[in-house]
């Protein structure tokens, strides 16, 4: 028995022994890297287009990648990125369900000494160690929000506003609303917020929430959508109440959003969108992959890779389209 | 009625939903004036009619003691293949029948494993969530899909001046009240909910009974997916998310017992679908903290939830024979 188990012991000691070895031998030849990369769910166009991107720069980096989607549940992508580490990835790139849950996976990397990068959603303070590539949520919203402001400001005229909010457990959310509300606040005698809708980041919530905002409020000139996917339940609720005009036209509600999705390029093009806050997708992909690399090469990498964003509005469309990850999308889907 | 049902606090009890209904209606009535607006009720109904939709499939299959957690899936993959026709040109009445079909043989889906393989609905219904999920990502390739106007037109349109969507609704809550309170195969689900190895004993086929309430489930859980449709006039891949909560909220809000045998439609899993929206409505008027939003429609369920169980701990108080006379 003793010896089966000391035998047991060393063949498990030869195949860590090896597998070590093998990560040396295929750094020291400069083997192509292996990055595993997991996001928590493809259910918006933004982490379709973000993995999509990935794709085409790892290809182009001669990077081999391995994909997992963990479909909202923070357990599946725990079990998904310690697969990743069994594997011994050259590096993890993660989309986290959450800011708390992700936290036991870095510290499981760290151990492992993976380099990990989180992809568009930081992590709760904590003394886990991480690379966090992320839109800076807040000063993008408050630069659309104001750039909004200023076409509300030129009328001279009240404007009572309304708010979409995302999913208040969502730190990206919280950035949006709060970039928000300091946009609007140096402007309260002009612009007044009347309705804050929680959305939960769902659209037939969304949808309901603009309708009853509507009913109590006919009032309201100017709304703002923290994501773009959320822009269709606004439009749907404004033709049905005969308020959906083009901007210039009497009527016309101030409309912003934030990411840059496919439909805001469609409205900006047509005349609808006043303005949104594009998170640069491009900008975001290439850090992460280049923080890994910088991570490997014992380079120091900032704690924090702030995607600025841009703003992409009626007055700089056609110079800045090209950069809009939804403006790709849209025209692909052109007949 | 027997003495026991006679009791007052049994009454009181038994129109909980009711009570709770005009209790937040007051509430938000006297808070804002604009809450009770005509315009505003109507609006109130239109918004819940997606949910009752829904909320009536789940009632029968939470009449059978069952489940159904892939609503919101079945939903999905109706609307993404409606909005994938639509777009491609099809007839809007085409797009229409191949969602409700969707629907019709997802329900069918589950009741062949819950009837023939005898798995638990819990675990068959979130093996097609997920099925369901993933099919319609397929189907739209987690693209937002913005369907022709014709969709948009069909939910502001109205028939002898009422909007299509409570139209719809209409129809189908008559016809599932009639059927659960006015039919022999009504009856057979409630029997079945009581007690299944009594209804097997019976002699009632309890297999298609269930097989039925899961189809009946499927088919308005597409007609709830094409209400919204209809609202909406888009598909996104979030489209009936956790949609299969609200209806169980709803049906359980009305009354409907999660262990069966107990429930109704009419006025039960309506109210409580409207209920919902209520709250809702009532608090986007009112401009509330948007944290607010869960806690008070939390509280709300609580609060049913609570009224149920002292209502069947009173009746069961009631209704227990007294071994020695006093």
């Amino acid at each position: 028995m003793k010896s089966m188990t000391w035998s047991l012991l060393a063949s498990l000691l030869m195949l860590g022994v090896g597998a070590g070895c093998q990560r040396s031998a295929r750094q020291a030849e400069g083997a192509p890297l292996t990055i595993g990369v997991a996001f928590e769910t493809l259910q918006t166009e933004f982490w379709v287009a973000s993995i999509e991107a990935f794709r085409a720069e790892a290809k182009a980096r001669g990077i081999t990648l391995l994909e997992a989607i963990a479909d909202g549940d923070a357990n599946r992508q725990l079990e998904q990125i310690k697969n990743f580490i069994s594997r011994r990835v050259d590096g993890i790139i993660a989309v986290p369900k959450d800011a708390q849950t992700i936290i036991p996976m870095i510290r499981a990397a760290h151990q492992a000494q993976i380099p990990m990068v989180l992809y568009n959603r930081p992590p709760d303070p904590s003394d886990a160690p991480s690379i966090t590539v992320v839109a800076d949520n807040y000063s993008l919203t408050k630069a659309t929000v104001s750039y909004m402001a200023e076409q509300a400001l030129q009328t001279g005229e009240l404007h009572p506003a309304m708010i979409l909010i995302g999913d208040l457990g969502d730190i990206n959310a919280i950035g949006r609303r709060d970039g928000f509300e300091d946009a609007i606040r140096p402007h309260t005698n002009l612009i007044q917020v009347v309705s804050r809708i929680p959305t939960e980041w769902n659209l037939e919530k969304a949808q309901a929430g603009v309708v009853n905002a509507l009913q109590a409020h006919p009032g309201i000139r100017f709304i703002f959508t923290s994501s773009d996917f959320l822009l269709p339940a606004i439009v749907s609720a404004l033709k049905s109440t005969g308020r959906y005009h083009k901007i210039g036209q009497p009527g016309h509600i101030i409309l912003g959003g934030f990411d840059g999705d496919a439909t805001a390029y469609r409205m900006l093009e047509e005349g609808y969108l006043d303005a949104t806050g594009v998170q640069d997708v491009q900008f975001e992909v290439v850090s992460s992959i280049q923080a890994i690399l910088d991570s490997r090469a014992g380079k120091p990498v900032a704690a924090v890779i702030k995607d600025p964003g841009f703003v992409i509005h009626q007055g700089n469309l056609k110079e800045m389209a090209s950069r809009m990850w939804g403006a790709g999308i849209a025209r692909q889907r052109r007949p | 009625m027997t003495p026991a049902t006679r009791h007052p606090w049994l009454i009181v009890l038994n129109q909980a939903p009711v009570v709770l209904f005009l209790a937040v209606l007051a509430l938000f009535g006297a808070r804002s004036a604009q809450f009770l607006q005509p315009d505003n009720l109507v609006n109130i109904l239109i918004q819940s009619s997606s949910t009752a939709m829904v909320a009536i499939g789940m009632t029968f299959v939470l009449l059978t003691a069952g489940v159904d957690l892939s609503v919101g899936s079945m939903m999905f993959v109706g609307a993404a293949l409606a909005g994938k026709l639509a777009l491609q040109g099809y007839p809007l009445l085409l797009s229409i029948l191949a969602m409700i079909l969707a629907g019709l043989l997802g329900g069918a889906l589950n009741a062949l494993f819950v009837t023939r393989l005898r798995i638990a609905p819990f675990i068959v219904t979130l093996a097609t969530l997920y099925l369901g999920r993933g099919l319609g990502l397929w189907i739209t390739q987690t693209r937002a899909m913005n369907l022709p106007e014709s969709f948009l037109h069909l939910g502001a349109g109205r028939w002898l001046g009422i909007p299509i969507p409570l139209v719809i609704l209409g129809t189908v809550l008559l016809i599932a009240h009639i059927v659960l309170q006015h039919t022999p195969f009504g009856r057979q689900i409630y029997a079945t909910g009581q007690d299944i190895e009594t209804a097997r004993k019976a002699g009632l086929r309890t297999g298609r009974i269930l097989a039925s309430v899961y189809i009946v489930s499927g088919a308005c859980a597409a007609l709830g997916g094409l209400i919204s449709l209809t609202q909406l006039g888009a598909v996104s891949p979030t489209f009936g998310a956790q949609k299969e909560f609200a209806a169980i909220a709803a049906a359980v809000l009305g009354g409907t017992s999660l262990f069966g045998g107990r429930g109704r439609v009419f006025p039960g899993t309506l109210l409580g679908a409207v209920l919902i929206q209520t709250v809702e409505n009532g608090l986007v008027i009112l401009n509330a903290d948007p944290y607010l939003y869960p806690l008070v429609t939390s509280a709300i369920i609580f609060v049913a939830v609570s009224l149920d169980c002292l209502r069947q701990r009173l009746v069961e108080r009631l209704s227990r024979r007294l071994i020695r006379p006093v």
